[in-house]
């Protein structure tokens, strides 16, 4: 999995903090694997962003290669 | 699966047998793909599948009497394909491409007496695997009787051709003044082969007794003998060619050491299992060719598309999942195996095995009983016990399952009652599709028993379909446990599904479907409405699962007559019906194949549809058919219009708590159950909106407990100084996203979306 996931809108703020997201990286994990990937994330809870696109595009892909390992 | 069970499966697939024409060659010529290549003029091709199997194929091509037609399917219908006039014209229209490939030398050398058609063979054949070959041959030159043919038919160029051939494959030709006996004390060879079809001497034929007829063997070691067709047989040329070619097998066997009988392939004399469907085969008559010379191009070509292609697929023309994958039950018995093999690296099959709808038509179709619905839940659950199984593959079928079994579960005896005789059991899905008529149907029964109590839950279906034992038989004990609590009284279900299940599965408990009780019993209208008409003729589709099940088939169709509903045609209903493309999870697994199912089910009556389960009305439903439930006919003041759409997924959860509560409700003193704190947000959601909720299986009540969540303190986000949000939680196995805009009070959705990866903070650069 390519490491870079940062939209191209990253005009999201944590309502619970109210700041901004910012790049960052964060772990995925799945069936055992472990992907690093860099998200827009909340500085101070480190909330993550995963949009739409990366949802049902790469990471559904990874999923079910994953599953017929 | 053992290999030795991957076998005997294989077996049962009768697809690779050979056609009727192929096991009546003697050589197994296959006659079936000759035809073919004839057909798509690719003579090249044709000739090549000659050459495949005949040896000397200029002469033997020509002269065969081609005994395959004897056997030909096409036989009745307009008269067999006219393989024999086929072979002579592809003979003449395409040179050989030439080269024959030989084997590298062998020591042990063969000697042939005689040179007629039978010897020719076996000297083609033994050179070809390396023997060196000696064919003795009298002053009048080799082939014996051959030269003899008139020229119209084997051109004496052909024949030098062929012996040609002969020579470049290391066989030698030798004269001799008289076949004798004394030839054959004259060398030393380690095998000799006596040819009766050419002149032998009268002292050579007193030393030969009668020949073992499979391997031509005589009784003293290492001597063989063939030719023995007499001159006026119908089948003479090939007869003796077949018996050439046996004994060179047999001479290679003893050369070998080998046994000359062990595992040999017996000739098949037309025997074949191959099933070819014929009863919508069409008269064609054979061509006849306008030139005595045989058949002109174009005559050859629509001779050739005579052939009827014989092939069984009959499981594969009806079942639109066996046609997907491009094969046939005896190749997808073995790609189940090899996906079960692999220890490393990508399961090409799971998907494969995910797809079977375990409707049984197969296996009733199929003359051999081939089930494609054991072999899918097999692999299935071998491929749970090695935690193995796609976890997303069965994963919405089997929550859903788990609600019907906990949050909207009911049991109870009748309003006023303490003991139950009977407890209706209307099926998960009748109850969240057709919640108000699972209410009337009870009242129904409540009216004929009133000692019938209400059993809303679910069969475990789900949990079996996809392999999972272990929580399946736990269903099953806590079935069994309600059923014994309840005073084991006889339960009555409206869902095939759970009837085949309880029948099959809990076998203690005595159930009925409640179509054979209406049946017996009919419905009396209170009311003094006149009858509703009845509809134009509906096309019947039974449910896949009451395939095995003709006591309910028939209890509908006496409902139905008994209303005086007309039924339409419908191609494969009964014991052949097709599944509607939700039976064994095929929904979730491949919801495109589904898809593709009861869109293909659907076409096959022009008639509006009607079915007696909740699940298939849907279904097909889905496909843009107008499709009725028998309920709308038995009770039409709860009937639904045969266009109304199908309940979306979050309806069907709805409707079962609705139904539950309702019931609860008719029970008086029973307080209704605690609402979860997330079951009042309010909602608004635009249709395009519910199509891609349906599409992704995202329910309303995910939708809510996410905002729920996101409020208390899961993932919150919110777009610039707009008023779009963003919320997510994690539900069990699968992380939920939900785009919304809060407009007065209310939760309008824009987009939905999920995932299954967990998301962990951290991890350096």
């Amino acid at each position: 999995m390519s490491l870079r996931f940062l939209p191209q809108d990253m005009n999201w703020t944590c309502t619970h903090c109210g700041v901004p997201l910012q790049p960052g990286m964060v772990e995925l994990h799945y069936m055992d694997n472990v992907f690093k990937v860099e998200l827009p994330v909340c500085p101070k809870c480190s909330a993550v962003l995963i949009p739409e696109e990366l949802a049902l595009g790469r990471i559904l892909e990874v999923e079910q290669l994953l599953e017929d390992k | 699966m053992e290999q030795r069970e991957l076998r005997l499966l294989e077996e049962r697939c009768i697809q690779e047998e050979p056609p009727a024409c192929r096991a009546g060659c003697p050589l197994g010529v296959d006659g079936r793909s000759f035809a073919r290549a004839i057909a798509r003029e690719d003579l090249a091709e044709a000739r090549t599948i000659l050459e495949k199997s005949m040896p000397l194929v200029g002469i033997v091509g020509r002269l065969c009497e081609a005994p395959c037609e004897k056997y030909c399917l096409r036989r009745e219908f307009g008269g067999s394909i006219a393989l024999g006039a086929l072979e002579r014209f592809c003979l003449n229209s395409v040179p050989t491409k030439g080269k024959i490939l030989r084997l590298p030398l062998r020591a042990k050398k063969v000697r042939i007496i005689g040179s007629g058609p039978s010897s020719l063979t076996a000297a083609f054949d033994l050179a070809k695997k390396g023997y060196p070959v000696t064919v003795f041959h009298t002053a009048g030159g080799p082939g014996a009787w051959l030269r003899s043919v008139n020229a119209s038919i084997l051109p004496a160029q052909v024949l030098e051709e062929e012996l040609a051939r002969l020579i470049s494959l290391g066989v030698e030709l030798q004269q001799a003044a008289t076949l004798d006996a004394a030839l054959s004390a004259a060398g030393t060879a380690d095998a000799w082969y006596i040819g009766q079809d050419d002149t032998l001497a009268a002292d050579l034929l007193a030393m030969l007794a009668a020949p073992d007829m499979e391997t031509f063997a005589l009784a003293t070691a290492g001597l063989f003998t063939g030719g023995l067709c007499p001159a006026d047989h119908p089948f003479r040329l090939i007869t003796d060619v077949s018996q050439g070619r046996e004994a060179a097998v047999s001479i290679d066997r003893f050369l070998q050491g080998a046994s000359l009988t062990a595992s040999r392939v017996a000739l098949r004399h037309g025997h074949t299992d191959l099933f070819t469907e014929t009863k919508d085969v069409v008269i064609r008559q054979r061509i006849v060719a306008t030139d005595a010379a045989g058949y002109t191009a174009q005559e050859a070509i629509s001779e050739a598309d005579r052939c009827l292609d014989c092939q069984c697929l009959e499981c594969v023309k009806h079942c639109v999942y066996l046609a997907e994958f491009g094969a046939y039950p005896k190749t997808y018995a073995r790609r189940v195996y090899n996906n079960s093999a692999i220890v490393k690296g990508i399961h090409q099959a799971n998907r494969f095995i995910n797809s079977c709808t375990l409707c049984g038509q197969c296996e009733t179709i199929c003359p051999k009983d081939f089930s494609m619905a054991e072999l899918c839940l097999d692999a299935r659950k071998l491929m749970v016990r090695e935690n193995r199984m796609p976890a997303s593959a069965h994963w919405f079928a089997l929550e859903e399952m788990r609600a019907a079994t906990g949050e909207t579960a009911l049991v109870r005896h009748a309003p006023s009652t303490t003991t139950s005789k009977t407890m209706f059991f209307p099926g998960c899905q009748l109850a969240g599709i057709r919640p108000e008529q699972s209410l009337r149907l009870y009242e129904h029964l409540l009216s004929l028993e009133p000692q019938t109590g209400i059993w809303l839950d679910c069969c475990g279906a789900p949990a079996h379909w996809a392999g999972r034992d272990e929580e399946f038989s736990a269903l099953r004990a806590r079935l069994q446990k309600i059923w014994d609590d309840m005073g084991r009284p006889r339960v009555v279900t409206a869902c095939s599904t759970c009837l085949q299940m309880f029948r099959e599965h809990l076998p203690d408990i005595k159930v009925h479907s409640v179509w054979t009780e209406m049946a017996t019993v009919p419905v009396v209208d209170a009311s003094s409405r006149p009858p509703r008409p009845p509809h134009p003729p509906l096309a019947l589709s039974d449910p896949c699962t009451s395939r095995n099940d003709p006591t309910t088939r028939q209890a509908v169709r006496s409902l139905l007559t008994a209303m005086g509903q007309e039924l339409a045609p419908l191609t494969m209903d009964g014991e052949l019906t097709e599944c509607c493309g939700f039976g064994g999870l095929l929904e979730n697994a491949n919801p495109e194949l589904s898809k593709k199912m009861r869109a293909a089910r659907v076409t096959q009556s022009d008639a509006d549809f009607l079915t007696y389960c909740a699940m298939c009305r849907d279904q097909l439903a889905k496909a843009g058919k107008p499709v009725l439930h028998l309920l709308d006919l038995l009770f039409p003041e709860t009937a639904l219009a045969a266009n109304e759409p199908p309940a979306s997924l979050s309806t069907r959860r709805a409707n079962r708590g609705i139904l539950k509560n309702k019931l609860l409700q008719g029970f008086g003193a029973d307080e209704l159950p605690a609402k979860a704190p997330w079951e009042d947000l309010p909602l608004v959601i635009s249709p395009a909106t519910e199509a891609l909720l349906e599409e992704r299986r995202i329910l309303h009540d995910d939708i809510r407990q996410v905002l729920f969540h996101a409020a208390e303190g899961t993932t919150s986000l919110q777009h610039g100084a707009s008023t779009l949000r963003l919320a997510s939680a994690r539900l069990g196995a699968v992380t939920f996203w939900v785009q919304y805009r809060m407009v007065d009070d209310s939760y309008h959705i824009d987009r939905c979306w999920s995932h299954r990866m967990t998301i962990h903070p951290g991890g350096a650069a």
